[in-house]
Parts: structure tokens; C-alpha cells; sequence
């Protein structure tokens, strides 16, 4: 599924690699994903959310 | 503790809540011996082989391990718990084989500088030798006066006495103690220029009439025995270096034990009895009288509680945890205990099964409220349970004394999980309550989330909604149909007086009122699972078991009572895999169905696939119904409060309505279940849908599938779906994730 451009409905533009700033419990960091070079929404795949996201959410909630 | 004392919290107040733990602390044994020698640790390093290592930790208890392994009468004996099983342990033959196989007997020598301050001893007997030696080991500038003209006192006359004499000389040959040998000492005008002086002058001399700064009696002097008069110079010894370096006296601390080892599960083991002439242990028999002993020490809570034993620590590491970590600042200074915080079921156990009646769950729920009144809770742990809250306090809540009537007797209370359960377990029982009792009701919450998250404010906002309510009804009594409800209650509203369902059902004779009821015969042979809250109210406890009984179920008992089925506390997303863990254990502690009493307990069996009924099912011979998901639970809580307002309290009322509930979700059941199981409703699933759609903020693949979020104030949440046809959609996934996104790096 990640293989696969997807495309921002609003602005009609395939979605680039871009660094994103995060923010978890007053911490920030940056992180490569799909973002619409346009409006700048960020799209985030399960196996981003449930996998890596998942891993650094636990590691800040026990700092 | 109320939210000011939170705000000012003390680590002394969090570490009073786990002092009177007895981790660690001196076994039966351990107690009774006038030295405190450190029992388990000695025997450990016996059992081991380690006997050199024995052999330092007797000496540096009793200061003359030849003596005292010789004449000591052994007092730990008496007090050993193997008494009984297999015969008290040989301590004393442990010790002799100790010192006779220990090779180096010389005290390891450290470079400590000559001290200026000059103590006297007078009596050079047992007690004044004792403390002699430990003055001097510690460089105290040390002399004995004696009016003898040999050192020994008593135990000049003892037929060992070389042996003794010999253990004397060996001790202070490398010290510079300096002896006076036939100085009899009349007054203290013999002893000036001594910083300190302890008189150990034996029974024969009265004791000096008036006490005097910097003079310390001991040993026969004081009524001591022999064993007790060693025990003295040790500890005096302290106390005399306390003495010249602050000028403070101190009172000597002996250990003590005043808790009682468990040994209901040991196995007699016999005594091992000496083979060799003179009664020695040989190597073998010493290490195996050595495994024998049990090393009391006592870490119940640990042993019966998942969460305890996986982090794998005790009351008190955990009370000195909490409060460092109150004062933690991140990122300068990180939480250290955030995991077993919010991983606590607070169910109450360790605290049952505690002889000093500690509360582990009481010092981890000290840690969520001093999180969430600082503003550094992790808010995606708990948001779940508090927005149910909300939902039950809101949307779901109701209150009357029922059609004309505005005041009543009794109120019914279910709490907000039991109609969410089963609609008919809330209005069947208060069609049963209404043929006997003057009963009205409150549909509502008691503030169990609030209380497992440690958030106060809210709490205490729904306390004052319940008085306030209760007021309006003529302040009647509760009736509870959730022990969680009625716990909380009598911890935080005991002003008001509460019964429970299930008691006044067996005292009543309401349930089954035909003589026996048709409940499914699948539960004609279960076991009772006592919800967690219930421990301590064996009321409660004893009413289920008569009112089920009396219905003509056979009953048998589960190991322990009112372990948490895992929902207390609403661990479920703060540590799933402990969760997991807990909810399969105890579905497990029997092949028999459960029949339950706790609408949480009934959910997490359900979802266990074990055979379940909720007492209510038995009570009203109803079938247990399949867990609802969580729309199907608000949708019961709203269909209880529909249903009850329209024939009891004679009202119409309207569920709330919301744009999307008209979107047609598709969703296989293995995504319905896995998206249940993540606590994702699919009202949030359709809601995120709707909005996207409208506002046409989603993103799409070649293949039409599109994937929307919507951002809630804990969690972030995403759907994969694909449109089907006008207003109708196939879930294809949903998840969410905890961080926000801030936007574009500006760096990049």
C-alpha cells in the first residue's frame, strides 16, 4: 500500500517526502512522510502509526 | 490525601505509606537473637559454600565468634518458623562449623588515622572487651581499667576459657588498646581527661547513683547476660562514637520482628542431625540444614500480582519512586515509574493479602493524581475511559423517583456499564426492586475513571453532581449493583448509606421469586469470579453466593477470591501486553463458567471467549448476551435511559443526534474486531468519514482507496477506506497515533 502515490483530494497533487515536525508530551522531533507539497496535510500509514510512532510514543511517556 | 495535600506532597507522606513494609526486615529468628546477626544473609552464604564470607558476617555481628558459638543459648531456636516443619534450624551448629573452618580469622586492616577523642572502659569482663574492640577497631584512643589482674571477668572460671583468652589476645594483638590491669577505679576522679567512659564493671558493683554526661553503664552492671553483654559493647560502642562526635545520645537500635512468615505451603523437611563425634556438621550436612532454612523474608505482593512481579518491585522502592518522580522536569529531569503508574489495577490485593496492609495501588494512584494535577499525565492513557465517563454522565445519565413522585426510599444505582451490557439487566431489576421497595433511579457513573486516571477535578465535579442529585431525591439510600460503585461511594461519599443489589436480594427473597429461575443450563455447575472491588465486603461476596445458590446453581470456589479480572484501573492501553496477560490468567483459573457480578468482568470474559454470565443473567434467566462492541454499549446505555424514562418517570426523551450517523460503514468482522479491541468506536470511524468527505480533505490512491483523520485532543485518527456508493463506505483500517504534527521542518 505505501508503494502506491497517493494523491491530496483537495489540491490534486501527489504527496512528497517531506520533513515533518511531531510533538509528544512538550517534546519535538522530525520525521520523513507524505505530505501535499500544497497544503502541507500529512498522510500517516498504519504501519507508521502502529509500528515506529507507536515504539517513540511508549519511550516519551516513560520519561 | 485531598488535591491541596497532593500539591504539597512530602516525600515523608508517600513514603509513610509503605514504611511498615517488612521487606527485608528481620526474620523471626533474626529477632530473638541478642546480636541481630543478619540470619539470612549468614545461611545464604552457608548453603552457597561461601563460608569465609559466613564467617565475616557472624563475626561482625557478635565480636567473638569463638565465644559466642560456644556458649550462646541459642534464643533464634525458639523462634525459628521450621519449628514445626521438620525441626527449628541448627543455627548454632551452622555458626561452630563456621568458625572451624574459617582459616583467616584476623579482621581485614584499613588504613583508618588514630582518632584524638579518649574513651575509658572500666571492666576488662565480657561486656568492656566487647566494646573495647569496636572503640579501637575504630581508632578511638581506647583504655581498660581492671582490677584484676587478667582480663575475662566471669569467664575466667569456664572450663574453655583458654580458648576464649585465646580469641582476646588474637583481637587486640594488631590494636593499640591500652590495658591497666589491678587499677580498681573508685570515682570519676580516676578517669579525667576521657571523653566518654562506659562502666561494664560486672554485677558485683552497684551502679553509680547519678547519671552523668558522657558515661554509659552496661553489660552485668545493668542486669545483662552474657550474650546480651556482648551484644552491649557493640552497640554501645555506637553509641559512644555518636556521642564524642555530636555530643547527641542515641538510643540503641536492636533488630526486631513483628511480622509473622507465612509457611502454609512448606513442606515438612526433618532436622539434619550431626554425624561426626563432638556433634560437628560435616560440608554436606551443613549446606543441606543450610537449604532447609526458609529465609523468611516476606514479598507476597509481589508474588500475587502480575504487575508487581513484572517490574519487580516492592512497596517501598516503589513510595520512594513516586515521590522522585514528582519532582521530575523533562527533559532536564525524566519520570522514572510512568509505566507501573499507569499499569496498576488497583484492585486492592496486595493490600488484602498484607499483613501491615500496605496498598501499592493507593502510592501508584498518588502518582497519577500528582501527574495530572502538574499538567504531565500522558492524556492518550486514560482519554478513552474518560470520555465514556463523560458520555455516562451526559448524554446517558438520568434521574427520577419515577412518574408523580419526587422523592424516594431507595434509589437504584447500576452504574454506567451494567445496561451497557444488557438494557434489561437495568430494567428488569428495577421492575423487580419497584414490587418491593419504594425505588427510584440514577442512571450515571461513580467516577471510577476519574478516580483510576488521577484526575481530581473531575472526580470531585461528579462527586458534587451526586449529592446534588441525591438531595433532589430526599437523600435515599443507593443501591448498588456494581461493586466498584459502591466502593467508591463508601471511600469518597460516606455520608450516604448504600446496600448492595445482591444483599438486599437474599435478604429480601425478591430474586427468583417463583422458587427457582430459568437460568441456561450451560451454568448449572459454575464457579462465582468475585470482582476485585469486592475484597474486603464479604457481604456482598456471601449474598451472591446465597442468592445464586438459592436459584439451585452448584458452586464451587476459585483458588482466591477478588483478583482483578485486568479492567481495574483501565490499564488496557498503557501496558496491553500486562493486560493481556492478566485477563488470560484468570480466565483460566477454572474450567468451570464463571458467573460474574461486575459488568466490567463479565466484558473482559466475554472477549476472553470464556464461558460467562453476569448474576443478573441467572437471576433473570436470561441468556448471556455476546459482548456488545462499544457503539453497541452506548447504544444500550442510551436504549436503558429511553426506555426507563418513557414507562417509569412517564418522560420522552431523544437520543442525541449527530450528521454522520446516517454514513453506512461495511466492515468485515475481523476489522470491526481489531478496531473494538483498539478502543476505536465506529461512530468515531464514521464521524471522521463524514467529515472528510464533506470538506474533501482526504487522500486517494489510483485504486479509490482514501484515507482521512481527524485530530481529538488525546489521539489522532486515521481511517483507510473506500467509497461503495452514495453514503456507504468499506472500512478498510482504522488506527490511530498519540503525537500531533506540527508541519513542515523550516529547516528543511
Amino acid at each position: 500500500m505505501t508503494d502506491e502515490i497517493w494523491r491530496c483530494a483537495k489540491c490534486d497533487k501527489p504527496l512528497e517526502k517531506r520533513k515533518t515536525v511531531f510533538n509528544y508530551l512538550g517534546r519535538s522531533f522530525t520525521h520523513e512522510v507524505d505530505v501535499c507539497p500544497k497544503c502541507g496535510a500529512v498522510l500517516i500509514p498504519s504501519e507508521l502509526a502502529e509500528g515506529k510512532m507507536a515504539e517513540v510514543e511508549e519511550q516519551l511517556e516513560d520519561k | 490525601m485531598n488535591r491541596d495535600d497532593i500539591n504539597r506532597l512530602q516525600a515523608e507522606d508517600v513514603s509513610a505509606l509503605a514504611a511498615a513494609c517488612v521487606n527485608g526486615a528481620a526474620p523471626p529468628c533474626g529477632g530473638a537473637c541478642p546480636f541481630g546477626v543478619e540470619v539470612r544473609s549468614f545461611i545464604q552464604k552457608v548453603e552457597k559454600g561461601r563460608d569465609a564470607a559466613a564467617f565475616k558476617t557472624y563475626r561482625d555481628a557478635v565480636v567473638f565468634p569463638i565465644l559466642v558459638s560456644a556458649l550462646c543459648p541459642a534464643p533464634c531456636e525458639g523462634a525459628c518458623v521450621r519449628a514445626a516443619l521438620g525441626g527449628s534450624i541448627d543455627l548454632l551448629n551452622l555458626e561452630r562449623f563456621v568458625v572451624g573452618r574459617a582459616k583467616n580469622t584476623r579482621r581485614d586492616s584499613y588504613v583508618i588515622p588514630q582518632k584524638e577523642k579518649r574513651i575509658a572502659i572500666v571492666g576488662a569482663g565480657a561486656a568492656g572487651l566487647s566494646a573495647a574492640l569496636c572503640l579501637s577497631l575504630k581508632r578511638y584512643r581506647v583504655t581498660v581499667f581492671e582490677r584484676e589482674a587478667d582480663w575475662g571477668g566471669e569467664l575466667r572460671t569456664h572450663a574453655d576459657f583458654g580458648d576464649f583468652d585465646a580469641e582476646f589476645r588474637a583481637s587486640f594483638e594488631p590494636l593499640d588498646t591500652e590495658f591497666h590491669f589491678n587499677s580498681e577505679i573508685s570515682g570519676y576522679g580516676n578517669l579525667t581527661g576521657f571523653d566518654a567512659i562506659y562502666l561494664a564493671t560486672g554485677r558485683a558493683v552497684p551502679a553509680p547513683a547519678e547519671p552523668r554526661d558522657g558515661v554509659f553503664l552496661g553489660g552485668g552492671l545493668v542486669g545483662a547476660d552474657l550474650m546480651n553483654s556482648i551484644a552491649q559493647g557493640r552497640q554501645v560502642a555506637t553509641q559512644i562514637e555518636a556521642y564524642v562526635q555530636t555530643g547527641a545520645f542515641t538510643e540503641p537500635v536492636a533488630a526486631q520482628c513483628d511480622w509473622t512468615p507465612e509457611t502454609d505451603d512448606v513442606p515438612d523437611v526433618p532436622r539434619v542431625i550431626p554425624s561426626q563425634d563432638g556433634g560437628g556438621f560435616t560440608v554436606e550436612e551443613a549446606r543441606a540444614e543450610a537449604a532447609r532454612c526458609l529465609k523468611c523474608d516476606c514479598d507476597k505482593c509481589v508474588r500475587g500480582c502480575e504487575m508487581l512481579a513484572r517490574f519487580h518491585k516492592l512497596p517501598q522502592k516503589i513510595a520512594s519512586e513516586v515521590y522522585s518522580d514528582t519532582r521530575a522536569n523533562p527533559p532536564f529531569a525524566a519520570h522514572t515509574i510512568t509505566r507501573e503508574a499507569y499499569s496498576c489495577n488497583d484492585c486492592g490485593y496486595c493490600k488484602s493479602g498484607c499483613q501491615k496492609g500496605i496498598d501499592v495501588g493507593e502510592i501508584l494512584r498518588l502518582s497519577r493524581r500528582t501527574r495530572v494535577a502538574a499538567d504531565s499525565a500522558p492524556p492518550a492513557l486514560h482519554d478513552y475511559w474518560l470520555r465514556e465517563m463523560d458520555f455516562s454522565t451526559e448524554p446517558a445519565a438520568f434521574v427520577s423517583a419515577g412518574i408523580g413522585k419526587n422523592t424516594c426510599e431507595y434509589v437504584f444505582f447500576p452504574g454506567c456499564q451494567l445496561g451497557a451490557y444488557n438494557p434489561a439487566h437495568v430494567t428488569r431489576t428495577l421492575e423487580l426492586l419497584r414490587g418491593s421497595y419504594d425505588v427510584g433511579i440514577y442512571l450515571g457513573c461513580c467516577g471510577a475513571p476519574a478516580y483510576w486516571a488521577g484526575d481530581d477535578a473531575r472526580l470531585e465535579a461528579n462527586l458534587a453532581q451526586i449529592r446534588d442529585n441525591r438531595r433532589s431525591l430526599g437523600a435515599p439510600k443507593f443501591i448498588f449493583a456494581c461493586t466498584t460503585c459502591a466502593k467508591i461511594f463508601a471511600e469518597l461519599l460516606p455520608e450516604i448509606e448504600g446496600v448492595s443489589l445482591y444483599s438486599l436480594l437474599a435478604e429480601s427473597g425478591v430474586a427468583a421469586p417463583s422458587g427457582t429461575a430459568d437460568f441456561p443450563a450451560a451454568f448449572a455447575h459454575s464457579v462465582i469470579f468475585d470482582p476485585c472491588a469486592s475484597n474486603g465486603d464479604e457481604e456482598t461476596q456471601n449474598a451472591v453466593r446465597a442468592v445464586v445458590s438459592g436459584l439451585g446453581v452448584e458452586l464451587d470456589e476459585l483458588p482466591e477470591r477478588g483478583k482483578c479480572c485486568g479492567y481495574g484501573g483501565n490499564i488496557q492501553l498503557a501496558n496491553p501486553s500486562l493486560y493481556d496477560e492478566i485477563t488470560a490468567n484468570r480466565a483460566a483459573e477454572s474450567d468451570l463458567p464463571y458467573i460474574v457480578y461486575c459488568a466490567n468482568c463479565r466484558q473482559v470474559f466475554a472477549e476472553r471467549g470464556k464461558e460467562c454470565a453476569h448474576i443478573l443473567d441467572i437471576i433473570l434467566g436470561l441468556d448471556p448476551a455476546p459482548s456488545p462492541d462499544i457503539d453497541g454499549r452506548r447504544r444500550n446505555s442510551l436504549e436503558v435511559k429511553r426506555v426507563i424514562a418513557d414507562s417509569f418517570a412517564g418522560v420522552s426523551v431523544s437520543p442525541p443526534e449527530n450528521p454522520w450517523d446516517s454514513v453506512v460503514l461495511k466492515i468485515d468482522a475481523e476489522t470491526a474486531e481489531r478496531a473494538d479491541r483498539k478502543l476505536i468506536a465506529q461512530s468515531e470511524i464514521r464521524e471522521a468519514i463524514f467529515l472528510a468527505e464533506r470538506d474533501r480533505v482526504y487522500f486517494e490512491r489510483s485504486d479509490g482507496v482514501r484515507q482521512c483523520s481527524q485530530a481529538k485532543p488525546a489521539l489522532v485518527y486515521w481511517v483507510t477506506y473506500k467509497p461503495l456508493r452514495e453514503n456507504e463506505y468499506k472500512v478498510i483500517d482504522a488506527y490511530y497515533h498519540r503525537m500531533k504534527f506540527e508541519g513542515a521542518d523550516d529547516n528543511d
